[in-house]
């Protein structure tokens, strides 16, 4: 039972982190039609930044929302740079249709090369601003620390500040306008490009959060994310790659199914068993389970 | 008569290659073999998304299934070089097959995702389970070159000319069933999948059909190129895939001849960036990161600029000037 409970307290904190960046890859794919690759890049030169700030200042806050605006930024100048000139040049081809996958490919090496000249391939020790150690109740500890309590919580905000946007604000309709009928919605006037980069803004701000948040628990170096992308990518599918509430429960979904198979299969198995639940998704219900039969004509 | 005058190129320029590779340096030898294994590799890809219209960003990793499997049969069975090249070729075909059924129902960021998955995640097997000895890696070898080949035929020499053997035979394979009907049906599905389909070509079973033979080609090239190397995760990783795609963008997808370019591109990168670096002062971070630098920003400006291939670029400007 206390098994159990320890394994559902690990996915979850675990499944914040996937959530924030399965949003970040739905509302790229939203705004553009683009699984970003470069996401994993974005976020950990976003997290570099943050433990650059930490390492000179020793503020923790500070560097959380220095690293927030790099990421915010970064995911500007990428669509503007990168995304825009792509689609300009766009034309018939066999490598045309792939070419935004192909260039955020592109993106990820170059963001990582960046990376390490700046600061070397090596490990960089991330300290956690709490403590790491697990709370006690009586005679037991759980695997739930004060920091992953601060997961929770700062991915929890993101989510409810997004929410509101999405939901309450007039710039949250015409994201959602944008997304889901473009040539319409222009007629309606929506500046559906500067809409876009709006999107990728907040995705680069999500995808950062997410990278500060996992780093402390661990070193980090040039390609310390990779993996978290793809739980990213496969928690988005699981929650249909359109919907932002499928892209928070796909990603709890995966986060505590994968902690169950740590604790009651085996370390070994988690890339194996993501794969699996990946192909599942995909054969099964490819739609996700968030989103409509239609939405998979890409 | 046509496919004679083929068969006779390909000897030619193998045998070419082969008395070549007696008149010039070691290190050249041995980066010649990295070339022909390169342009293999890239092959794969070129097969696959250039004919048939799919993508994949995991074709490294069905190059780490044959380098291993084909490692694991000389280490526990003893088998042949030969033996082992074919298991190699075979094993990565046959996890192609089971991936493909499944590919070809997903279309192209979907397909993308899975096979970077699948990138990401398969070398981490390494690590896991005690057969593949983890980042150390296997011993594979070739063995030593025969006695009568003579004193002065290095092991490089020796290496190069099992690669390229290989990698021709393999390219004439290629570029026989390329231009066969089901090259044709490739080329028809990856224009128009719909009107392909009311022509009566089995849709699925052609996208099967082409994931397999792209991943026993990648299974063959990662075999060889455990052989000049290593076999170990580090050197299948992510990174190759990458390369991979480098090379097929850099050389147009579309030919199987342009893969030598890419080749040669992607094996030319580390050497001027080994230059270029020690202009700048030879650095360990420099030194380390320039070729990936080199390498992500001609992929993105390829992309940018002549997105199907700076060789079809060309063809069109000609094209164009008529």
């Amino acid at each position: 039972m206390q098994q159990a409970i320890n394994a559902l307290l690990i996915g979850i904190s675990n499944g914040f982190i996937y959530s924030l960046m399965a949003l970040a890859l739905v509302l790229v794919w939203r705004s553009t039609r683009v699984i970003n690759f470069a996401q994993a890049g974005q976020a950990i030169l976003s997290t570099y930044i943050a433990f650059e700030i930490v390492t000179r200042t020793d503020n923790f806050i500070l560097a959380f929302i220095g690293g927030v605006i790099a990421g915010a930024l970064v995911g500007a100048v990428v669509e503007i740079l990168l995304m825009r000139t792509l689609f300009k040049h766009v034309s018939d081809g066999p490598v045309a249709a792939l070419a935004p996958v192909i260039a955020s490919l592109g993106l990820l090496g170059l963001i990582r090369s960046i990376i390490g000249m700046v600061w070397g391939n090596d490990q960089k020790p991330f300290f956690p601003p709490v403590s790491t150690n697990g709370f006690t109740f009586g005679e037991t500890t759980v695997p739930f620390s004060r920091m992953n309590l601060l997961i929770v919580l700062g991915a929890a905000t993101v989510m409810i500040i997004f929410t509101l946007i999405f939901q309450k604000s007039n710039l949250g309709l015409a994201l959602r306008a944008a997304a889901f009928q473009p040539e319409i919605a222009r007629l309606a006037g929506v500046r559906v490009g500067e809409i876009r980069t709006i999107g990728w803004i907040f995705a680069g701000a999500a995808g950062a959060v997410a990278g500060i948040l996992i780093s402390p628990n661990d070193a980090i170096t040039p390609y310390s994310l990779d993996s978290l992308l793809i739980f990213g990518f496969v928690a988005a599918v699981i929650g249909g790659l359109e919907s932002l509430t499928g892209a928070v429960v796909g990603g709890l979904t995966l986060g505590i199914g994968l902690s169950f198979i740590l604790t009651y299969i085996g370390t070994s198995l988690i890339f194996p068993a993501t794969f699996v639940v990946l192909a599942l998704v995909l054969l099964i219900r490819p739609q996700g389970l968030f989103g409509s039969k239609a939405a998979r004509n890409a | 008569m046509h496919s004679l005058r083929r068969l006779f190129l390909f000897i030619i320029s193998s045998l070419i290659l082969l008395a070549l590779s007696l008149k010039v340096e070691e290190l050249r030898v041995y980066q010649g073999a990295q070339i022909a294994i390169y342009a293999l590799g890239i092959s794969s890809i070129v097969l696959l998304t250039g004919y048939s219209g799919q993508v994949s960003l995991g074709n490294g990793a069905f190059m780490a299934i044959g380098a291993y499997s084909a490692a694991l049969t000389q280490i526990h069975w003893h088998l042949p070089l030969f033996v082992t090249f074919i298991v190699g070729t075979f094993s990565a075909a046959l996890a192609g097959a089971i991936l493909g059924g499944g590919a070809a129902r997903l279309s192209g960021p979907y397909l993308a995702g899975a096979t970077l998955a699948l990138a990401v995640g398969l070398p981490t097997l390494a690590n896991q389970f005690t057969i593949f000895n983890g980042e150390t890696g296997l011993d594979y070898t070739a063995g030593t070159p025969p006695t009568w080949f003579g004193e002065s035929f290095t092991l490089y020499k020796w290496f190069f000319w099992i690669a390229l053997i290989n990698v021709m035979l393999m390219m004439f394979f290629l570029r026989n069933i390329t231009s066969s009907r089901y090259g044709r049906t490739w080329k028809a599905l990856r224009g128009n999948p719909v009107a392909a389909q009311l022509s009566g070509i089995q849709v699925g079973g052609s996208k099967v059909l082409a994931f397999t033979i792209s991943a026993g080609v990648a299974g063959l090239a990662g075999t060889l190129l455990g052989m000049i190397g290593f076999v170990g995760p580090t050197g299948f990783g992510l990174g190759l895939s990458f390369a991979l795609v480098t090379g097929a963008v850099l050389s147009g997808v579309t030919s199987l001849a342009g893969s030598m370019l890419g080749a040669v591109v992607l094996v030319a990168i580390p050497e001027l960036a080994s230059v270029v670096a020690h202009r700048l002062g030879d650095t360990e971070r420099v030194t380390s990161n320039l070729p990936g630098l080199i390498m992500s920003t001609l992929l993105i400006l390829t992309v940018l600029f002549t997105p199907n291939g700076p060789a079809e670029q060309i063809r069109k400007h000609k094209a164009r000037k008529q």
